[in-house]
């Protein structure tokens, strides 16, 4: 009690050096603060989109498609795979591939036509709430088509015009159809940004040619459930309904995204570290400056006997006081900003749609708040505040008392 | 040593290397401290009263003789025990005070109590009793960048003989203050030896306090010129 009541008092006697200091860890606290929520919220958009929007926690493909894409390899009876996945409580859809030339006046481009069941597909995909304009897809209108903006940019169409798709049906003929634009979704990824066009599946069986199969079953893992446990769970009911099928984790599909993911946390860390380090460097400084200042009264303590211990409890408790207020100011100050880009977010729209490998952030950059976004920053804060600390503490433990009470 | 000396030195020396020169500070010094004795050690700068009293303090090691308190050899105790002989047996005033600024006339009067582990009641008891002796209740809340250098020094006294030690040792302890209050200040502490039976050991080289002491002993280059009791 005593040593925390000197501490204390110790502090307020050069005050504005300890305002200063105090200021210098608030300012970095509250910075990293929001810097990790505006990086969780990133990382949760881009995840959101990868998996809830594109990928799924898992797919199913026929064995051999994802080393040769191709419309004939396909998965015989996604029916019986759909019906086994939705007995282990797996959510689950299937949607055919397939490449075709699409067109429209003189502009034409490569695309990759997905066919889907739209009340199906959205158990386990949110890309129909992810539309810029017009609508999404509907059975009653098969020939309506959704297509990433890129796309449509690059055609010069929008929702209302005509698309043209040509390619080679299964049975070797010529497939080519009309088709009318429903939607322009917003950015996504680079795929479908620039080359997807989705349609309903009887609308591309009929295209194709294709009365059976599915080229990629998408499936979603239950809440809570973990990645390893839902795939060992969906290679379970593909091993009894569709033998041989190749089932796979988001993680396999992109290996270098996951570890993209897995980084982009350990970078948050290195970064606060750094600002931290510079802020360690201040409190270096000030304490030390607050030790040598004191030299004589370190000297008396001692010579009274007062034991090192104490003398290094006092100094780091005047470090830990600091870091307190530091830490209490901090997170009040946190709250409002938190608030902000919570609930408004930063635009980020006008920077014309950034992402990384591939995936798309969404136009507005929205935190996220979680108990890791205070106590990393704070935890970070204090262990280096303790490793600033330490060298004057233990210079002002193991001073002399002989040439401490006699230091100028 | 004599029987019951609070103190014993002998053949005491204390050498400091300054670059590639040796200064002695002590030549073999002897000399005994008896329990109750008010003792004055004098002598020009440089005679080895500062260093004597830091090495009875154990705040400094002898280069060779032995230094004895309460039967203690100083020169065969480890840090730690050392700290805790100056924390229990022996107080200190310093010429310049030396207070702690951000402890009130209170605090500073207990922290040895404090550090000693004893409990607070106690302390108060003792420290409000000490302050009062020494005329500055109704003080005890003040700062000593509130007091003059004259209560600070009581309050230093104060600090010294809150743990009854076997001997306090003032290092010039009037040297910072007027004659008058000087005079106050020795009489407060012959009062305390006389009275309590808290022996003192000065350095100084004020007249007053020379005058003063029933003991005088005074160093030359390091060794005793003369010890007169009186």
């Amino acid at each position: 009690m005593k040593i925390l009541r000197m501490a204390w008092r110790n502090l307020w006697r050069n005050g504005r050096r300890t305002l200063v200091t105090v200021g210098a860890m608030t300012l970095a606290l509250w910075a990293m603060v929001l810097y990790t929520s505006l990086m969780q919220g990133m990382l949760g958009s881009m995840e959101s989109t990868l998996l809830d929007v594109e990928l799924g926690e898992i797919q199913i493909h026929a064995d051999g498609y994802l080393e040769r894409p191709s419309i004939w390899e396909r998965i015989e009876e996604p029916d019986a795979l759909l019906e086994a996945l939705d007995e282990t409580g797996l959510r689950s859809s299937a949607r055919l591939l397939g490449g075709a030339l699409v067109a429209s006046g003189d502009a034409s481009t490569g695309a990759l036509l997905k066919g889907l069941r739209p009340e199906r597909d959205a158990r386990v995909s949110d890309v129909y709430e992810r539309l810029d304009r017009g609508e999404w897809l509907d059975p009653a209108d098969p020939e309506g088509v959704v297509l990433g903006y890129r796309l449509a940019r690059t055609l010069g169409i929008d929702v209302g015009d005509e698309l043209i798709a040509l390619s080679q049906a299964t049975d070797g003929s010529m497939a080519n159809d009309l088709f009318r634009v429903r939607g322009v979704l917003q950015s996504l990824s680079e795929e479908t940004d620039r080359a997807t066009v989705f349609l309903v599946e009887d609308q591309f069986r009929s295209f194709f040619a294709l009365e059976d199969g599915a080229h990629q079953v998408i499936v979603r893992s239950g809440e809570g459930q973990t990645l390893d446990a839902a795939g060992e769970m969906a290679q379970e009911a593909a091993a009894s309904s569709a033998p041989g099928a190749e089932v796979k984790s988001w993680r396999d599909l992109l290996p270098g995204l996951a570890n993209v993911f897995d980084s982009a946390q350990a970078a948050v860390q290195v970064v606060a570290f750094v600002v931290y380090v510079v802020i360690a460097i201040m409190i270096l400084n000030a304490m030390l400056m607050a030790v040598f200042e004191r030299i004589r009264e370190f000297g008396v303590l001692k010579a009274i006997g007062v034991s090192p211990r104490r003398v290094l409890a006092l100094i780091l408790t005047e470090g830990a006081l600091q870091a307190a207020l530091a830490i209490a100011i901090g997170l009040v100050a946190s709250v409002p900003a938190l608030w902000f880009v919570t609930t408004r977010g930063i635009d980020v729209g006008q920077l014309g749609g950034t992402a990384i490998m591939g995936v798309s952030m969404d136009r507005i950059w929205t935190g996220a708040v979680s108990p890791a976004t205070i106590a990393g920053p704070v935890f970070i804060l204090l262990f280096i505040v303790g490793l600033a600390v330490l060298f004057p503490a233990f210079k002002a433990a193991r001073i002399s008392p002989i040439e401490a009470i006699h230091h100028q | 040593m004599g029987d019951g000396a609070v103190i014993a030195l002998r053949d005491v020396t204390k050498v400091y290397r300054q670059g590639s020169v040796d200064i002695h500070a002590l030549r073999g010094l002897s000399m005994e401290v008896q329990p109750g004795e008010f003792t004055a050690v004098c002598g020009p700068s440089g005679s080895g009263k500062t260093t004597m009293l830091n090495l009875i303090g154990a705040l400094d090691a002898a280069t060779s003789g032995s230094i004895v308190l309460e039967g203690r050899e100083l020169g065969s105790l480890n840090k730690k025990e050392l700290s805790e002989l100056r924390r229990d047996r022996i107080g200190f005033v310093f010429q310049a005070y030396n207070l702690m600024p951000v402890l009130t006339a209170y605090e500073n009067a207990e922290m040895v109590l404090w550090v000693q582990g004893v409990d607070a009641a106690s302390r108060r008891e003792r420290v409000m009793g000490l302050l009062e002796q020494v005329g500055l209740k109704g003080m005890e809340d003040r700062r000593p960048s509130e007091l003059s250098g004259g209560q600070q020094q009581r309050v230093a006294i104060a600090r010294a003989i809150a743990s009854n030690p076997a001997v306090v040792l003032a290092d010039e302890p009037t040297a910072n203050v007027d004659s008058e209050t000087a005079e106050t200040l020795l009489g407060l502490m012959e009062e305390l030896n006389r009275e309590q039976g808290v022996t003192f050991l000065f350095s100084t080289h004020d007249p007053q306090v020379m005058e003063r002491a029933r003991r005088v002993v005074r160093l030359v280059d390091g060794n005793i010129a003369s010890d007169e009791r009186r």
